[in-house]
């Protein structure tokens, strides 16, 4: 069946993880910094122990850092890595400083301009920006031909970048909604995943909740991405915790703040986290349940309701 | 009314207030975390009521009763006319030519106004990983005014960076147009806890304008890795107002995110 068809693609993160994320692949990362990344998805890719991957996004943050850290993760395409406030992403950091981790820097615009390339299946695309920056001078070494300049054709002496179309494997995205057969909404700011979906040869999407088709059909402008390029859906309340989901929660400081110790330590300190978190979790619940279960989870859903 | 000055505020918070002057009204202006967030709502409840702006991951024109945690919060879309994506803020705004005022941070910026937010040492095997670019290069390629707010120290302030992330005048007053950048001339204006800098356009290199009250062109020297000029009418920063301060801690930041007594990461 192809993605574009109206079939019914809810299914357990297990299976959507088994199914389309394969060693090797370029993962296209949702969320940025302490808001909506797919953490559920990226918990089931780690305990899959899928390797060999190439991250992309723009502010790749906890749901990377995880990744790195279970040492899956050959090279980072990205415009920055860090989780804001919290400080940087030490998995990250660290695996770049000791060569076991390759980076590609680009620039917010420049990877958003890429998947705005790749949704419209074109080859590639102009940005006004990297000239005279040294994002231009280096690159990584698994990396083809990074960026052209050009002189535009209709406008004789100007010089211009173009960057190649980014077309990651499989995008994996946490949403407020989306129905069975793959409508899918994002309400607050959407950062660069409206193009990172349609760019993707495959997306997996986390929801907070189901709704019904007729749902989009009478709201046909609520609807972000529309179902032909989602080819999983998965139901996971709470799926992007400890980051947030508008709407729904706020991020969780506490949990943030001491993975960021954990990571920042490092080595089998860092595992006992990764133990007790993840691979000492056999579903997210277990984790969600783990890391202060409803108790928490219904305080930071009032914080985020206090907001609205 | 005679202005009574205040005689107890920190350097974060006077660096916050001098940089929130630059702001006019009619300003549109893209955010970042720290303390540019509080130098833009600063300026919003001030001077300049009237100035909108946009946050990088989408939030266009939200209005900020006080400083979010994060330009990511879920508090920075509150009332927004609009939450796009990162592609209507940096695409169809910056690159646009429609933003008037950036606000960028380094770990390091040189003596052309070239900052880098993304490695120290060989790029290739860093010996320190930065975040990276994040919206920065675009801003820094792109804003005709940028804002920069930082501590001043040697190690901050060295006569190259080691990679530029974002371009300032790159290595002289026409590195810019040599580059390929159509903004060729853009205004960077770097306020410290010792002094204002402002890019002399003649020479692409920064100079210092003003002083912060206390501090002598010696010291900043001294914790400057390169010798900037002093412009001939080095002024003082004006102090804050009690009431200025007033405002900054009981309506900007009143949780004290960012205005602690502590260094401030930035």
């Amino acid at each position: 069946m192809s993605r574009v068809s109206k079939h019914n693609k809810v299914m357990s993160v297990k299976e959507a993880v088994e199914k389309f994320v394969f060693d090797g692949a370029i993962i296209g990362m949702g969320g940025q910094n302490v808001s909506r990344c797919a953490v559920s998805i990226a918990h089931e890719i780690i305990r899959q122990g899928k390797r060999g991957l190439v991250l992309t996004g723009c502010n790749l943050s906890i749901h990377m850092d995880l990744m790195v850290g279970a040492g899956l993760v050959r090279k980072c395409e990205l415009g920055l890595a860090g989780l804001g406030r919290f400080g940087a992403t030490y998995q990250f950091k660290r695996a770049i400083e000791e060569g076991r981790l390759e980076a590609e820097d680009f620039d917010h615009l420049t990877m958003v301009s890429r998947f705005l390339a790749g949704e419209m299946g074109i080859p590639f695309i102009p940005v006004r920006g990297l000239m005279g920056s040294d994002i231009l001078k280096y690159q990584g070494p698994s990396t083809g031909k990074k960026f052209e300049v050009i002189d535009n054709p209709w406008n004789r002496g100007e010089r211009i970048v173009l960057v190649p179309a980014m077309q990651p494997d499989v995008s994996i995205v946490h949403v407020q909604k989306a129905d069975e057969i793959g409508n899918t909404i994002i309400q607050g700011i959407a950062s660069h995943e409206p193009e990172l979906i349609r760019a993707s040869n495959t997306t997996i999407v986390s929801c907070e909740e189901i709704v019904s088709t007729s749902f989009f059909r009478s709201h046909s402008d609520y609807t972000t991405i529309p179902y032909h390029y989602i080819d999983a859906v998965i139901e996971q309340p709470f799926g992007a915790y400890p980051t947030s989901t508008y709407g729904y929660y706020t991020f969780d400081a506490d949990h943030i703040g001491s993975y960021q110790e954990y990571a920042r330590a490092g080595g089998e300190e860092y595992m006992k986290y990764m133990d007790e978190y993840v691979y000492g979790c056999k579903t997210f619940s277990d984790f969600l349940e783990k890391s202060g279960g409803i108790k928490k989870l219904n305080q930071l859903r009032k914080e985020m309701l206090r907001l609205m | 009314m005679e202005k009574r000055y205040s005689e107890d505020y920190t350097r974060e918070e006077l660096m916050s207030i001098e940089a929130s002057r630059f702001i006019k009204s009619t300003d549109t202006v893209i955010l970042g975390t720290g303390l540019p967030l509080v130098a833009a709502i600063f300026a919003q409840k001030t001077h300049a009521p009237g100035v909108n702006f946009v946050v990088e991951s989408g939030s266009i024109d939200p209005i900020l009763p006080s400083a979010p945690f994060t330009v990511a919060d879920p508090a920075i879309g509150h009332m927004a006319v609009k939450t796009g994506s990162l592609r209507d803020v940096l695409g169809c705004l910056v690159q646009r030519g429609l933003v008037d005022i950036g606000f960028l941070g380094g770990a390091e910026i040189d003596q052309f106004g070239n900052i880098n937010s993304t490695c120290i040492g060989d790029p290739r095997r860093p010996k320190v990983r930065l975040p990276g670019s994040g919206g920065a290069n675009c801003i820094a390629s792109c804003v005709p005014k940028i804002l920069v707010i930082t501590r001043h120290e040697r190690r901050r302030f060295p006569s190259r960076v080691q990679f530029i992330t974002s371009p300032g005048y790159i290595d002289g007053p026409d590195g810019r147009q040599k580059a390929g950048l159509k903004m060729t001339k853009p205004e960077i204006i770097v306020v410290t806890d010792l002094c204002a800098m402002e890019i002399d356009r003649s020479t692409g290199t920064l100079r210092v304008t003003k002083l912060m009250p206390g501090i002598t062109v010696g010291q900043v020297y001294e914790n400057t890795g390169f010798k900037p000029a002093v412009s001939e009418h080095v002024g003082a920063v004006e102090p804050p107002t009690e009431e200025e301060i007033r405002i900054l801690r009981e309506e900007v930041d009143p949780k004290r995110i960012y205005l602690k007594v502590s260094p401030t990461a930035i």
